[in-house]
């Protein structure tokens, strides 16, 4: 019953037609709020008390570094329902999001790099959530490299599914051992439940800027996996009816 | 009896089908020959019967669960960095290792047994690989290509192998461009497409 | 099971170069080290072990690189699921074998050296039994890397398992450090052998399923 309703709505055929639609939405939501949240950011905000100007950086590192994750976590579930329910459409997206990912923990590695020599005086200190992100990356590369490394696709659709799911068991692991092994990050500046240390007047563009991106990684998301979609199921006669 | 059975069996790969509704029965006792061009499938075909690769529609029936067969694909599954001897001494219990010999000594490779797998010639390889199959008792044989790289005797001990065997209820599918000398019945993948 | 293991370890036998290329190469990077630092600057006996943890994650690594790949190439892998269907006990038996003739082996060098550059003689135990419990968590590790990559050589390999492997080797040097303060080992000891249990359960179910996507 379950599987029946999740392959009714998961045919590759009805993502590329609902995206279809979405997409506009999607980027022009995103890139407003994003310069919207960056302008602010970066031209109204106020200059940190102890960091000065230098702590404007925050706009694109902590996005980025946020998204790092999610997108795996998205990708974790579309693994899932690939290995339970046999989802065509979820492996598609898997590889379509991995560079995406890929390139947002890179952002979010070099924007904290660069943050860190006015701050901490070096760009890169062997801290437990530098390193997490760092392997994070790694994991990231081992996904792409893994599934460019087969001819039959279905094949690597599958392993990569396992990858990523034994990735997303390893992520907590891996924070736990870091953060036991050593730390020197500054804990995280927003919580959910108990307020938090930034000030209003930094925070609105913060999480404007987040929000914003977030769109924006969607629609180049539903860009990358429709014409990789669209390319994996080239035989099928929706293809050709639909170019 | 009928050992093993296809109904409807399709197969693709990366969305391309190598084969559509294809039907076959193995009866005890008769043999199978799958025909076909290079690239036409036959050894996913084998592989699919066996269970190794999983089909993309269609059934597949066994006489029972654990019907007993023995394989040979195009990999000889013999380890190079090994002797003859010990290859078998790994394949084969203590039961059967004494038999395992005897085909070692009737395909002419009894003098090279001590030498490494990785120094003698393909077709020397081939027979080696060739006994896992030969001195085992199963209730079907499935084949990949046999016959090449064989000479003419160990080609004609081959054939008489199957004889005896079919003759004993064996089961036996093949692929092969040589014809073998019992008789079987044919499927032509490519015209099986078509 | 039983067959499992005694096939898998007389093939392991005669494949000198696979168990003892990696001791060699552990002999040979502990022997190495001190040779090049100034040894009358340096403290040695403080950061050898860091050598030790190094040497032992790319021996490890070495050890398994060719773990299924031979079986896969050669046909043996297709053989062995039509006569097991399934891989689990292949895996396990395999992993059992490279641990006992490779990994504890590997242990018994580091542990050796370290009590021969410094450590004191009465933790020589506990250094083995560390060393060994990380190898049977690496060799598990490393195996579900290759077993992803087969035979796509080592790049693939290093990318997919070293983020598996680095949280073992925080943990070895958190025994080691507790080893050489003499406190909390026994706890630290006693998540390594529950890790070790857990892991060698699971992973090669894991394992199973990668390689019967190989030879589909």
């Amino acid at each position: 019953m379950i599987s029946a309703f999740i392959h009714k709505f998961s045919s590759p055929k009805s993502f590329v037609q609902i995206t279809k639609t979405l997409y506009p939405l999607f980027i022009f939501t995103g890139l407003s709020m994003l310069i919207i949240g960056w302008t602010w950011g970066l031209l109204f905000a106020p200059p940190d008390a102890v960091q000065g100007n230098s702590y404007r950086i925050i706009f694109l590192h902590v996005p980025a570094v946020i998204f790092a994750e999610l997108i795996y976590f998205f990708m974790a579930l579309c693994a899932l329902m690939h290995i339970v329910w046999r989802v065509r459409l979820a492996a598609y997206l898997i590889k379509s999001a991995a560079p995406i990912g890929a390139m947002i923990t890179f952002i979010g590695l070099f924007s904290g790099s660069i943050w860190g020599i006015p701050t901490w005086g070096t760009w890169w200190q062997w801290d437990a959530r530098i390193t997490s992100t760092l392997i994070l990356f790694i994991m990231y590369l081992g996904i792409l490299t893994l599934h460019g490394s087969f001819s039959n696709l279905e094949k690597s659709d599958r392993l990569m599914s396992i990858l990523v799911v034994i990735g997303v068991v390893n992520i907590p692991i891996i924070k736990k051992s870091v953060d036991w092994w050593s730390t020197l990050h500054q804990p995280a500046s927003i919580s959910v439940s108990g307020g938090s240390s930034i000030d209003p007047s930094m925070l609105y563009p913060l999480i404007i800027s987040v929000i914003g991106l977030g769109f924006t990684l969607i629609s180049l998301g539903i860009l990358t996996s429709r014409s990789y979609i669209l390319g994996r199921e080239k035989n099928k006669k929706w293809v050709l009816d639909h170019v | 009896m009928k050992l093993i059975s296809a109904q409807n069996i399709s197969y693709k790969i990366n969305e391309k089908m190598l084969f559509h509704n294809l039907s076959l029965e193995v009866y005890s006792g008769e043999g199978l020959h799958i025909k076909g061009g290079n690239g036409s499938g036959k050894s996913t075909l084998l592989k699919i019967l066996l269970g190794i690769t999983s089909l993309s529609k269609g059934l597949i029936e066994y006489k029972n669960q654990d019907l007993k067969i023995s394989y040979l694909g195009h990999k000889n599954a013999i380890k190079n960095y090994l002797t003859p001897a010990q290859n078998l001494q790994l394949l084969f219990g203590n039961a059967s290792l004494s038999n395992a010999f005897e085909w070692l000594e009737k395909l002419n490779l009894f003098q090279v047994q001590d030498e490494l797998t990785a120094n003698l010639s393909f077709g020397q390889q081939k027979k080696l690989a060739l006994i896992r199959v030969l001195a085992q008792s199963s209730e079907l044989i499935v084949l990949d290509e046999p016959f090449v790289g064989l000479d003419t005797a160990a080609s004609d001990l081959l054939n008489s192998f199957f004889v005896q065997k079919l003759s004993e209820g064996t089961g036996l599918i093949l692929t092969s461009h040589i014809q073998p000398s019992v008789e079987c019945q044919i499927i032509e993948l490519d015209k099986a497409n078509a | 099971m039983l067959r499992l293991i005694k096939i898998e370890s007389s093939k392991l036998f005669y494949k000198l170069k696979s168990w003892l290329g990696p001791m060699l190469i552990m002999i040979l990077v502990l022997t190495a080290f001190p040779l090049s630092i100034d040894i009358s600057q340096f403290d040695l006996e403080k950061f050898y072990f860091s050598i030790i943890v190094v040497s032992l994650l790319m021996t490890s690594f070495l050890a398994t690189e060719g773990m299924f790949e031979e079986d896969f190439e050669d046909g043996s892998l297709e053989q062995e699921f039509l006569i097991e269907q399934d891989f689990y006990k292949v895996v396990l038996s395999k992993i059992f074998v490279y641990v006992c003739f490779i990994g504890v082996p590997i242990a018994l060098i580091g542990a050796i050296f370290s009590v021969a550059n410094g450590v004191a003689i009465e933790s020589f135990v506990s250094v083995f039994l560390s060393l060994s419990l990380s190898n049977l968590l690496l060799f598990n590790l490393f195996a579900f890397g290759n077993a992803l990559s087969i035979n796509k050589g080592a790049m693939l390999g290093v990318l997919t398992s070293l983020p598996l492997a680095l949280p073992v080797i925080i943990l070895l040097g958190t025994a080691i450090r507790s080893i050489q303060y003499g406190n909390g080992f026994l706890e630290i000891i006693s998540l390594m052998i529950g890790m070790g249990f857990l892991i060698s359960a699971i992973m090669p179910l894991i394992i199973s399923t990668a390689l019967k996507t190989h030879i589909d």
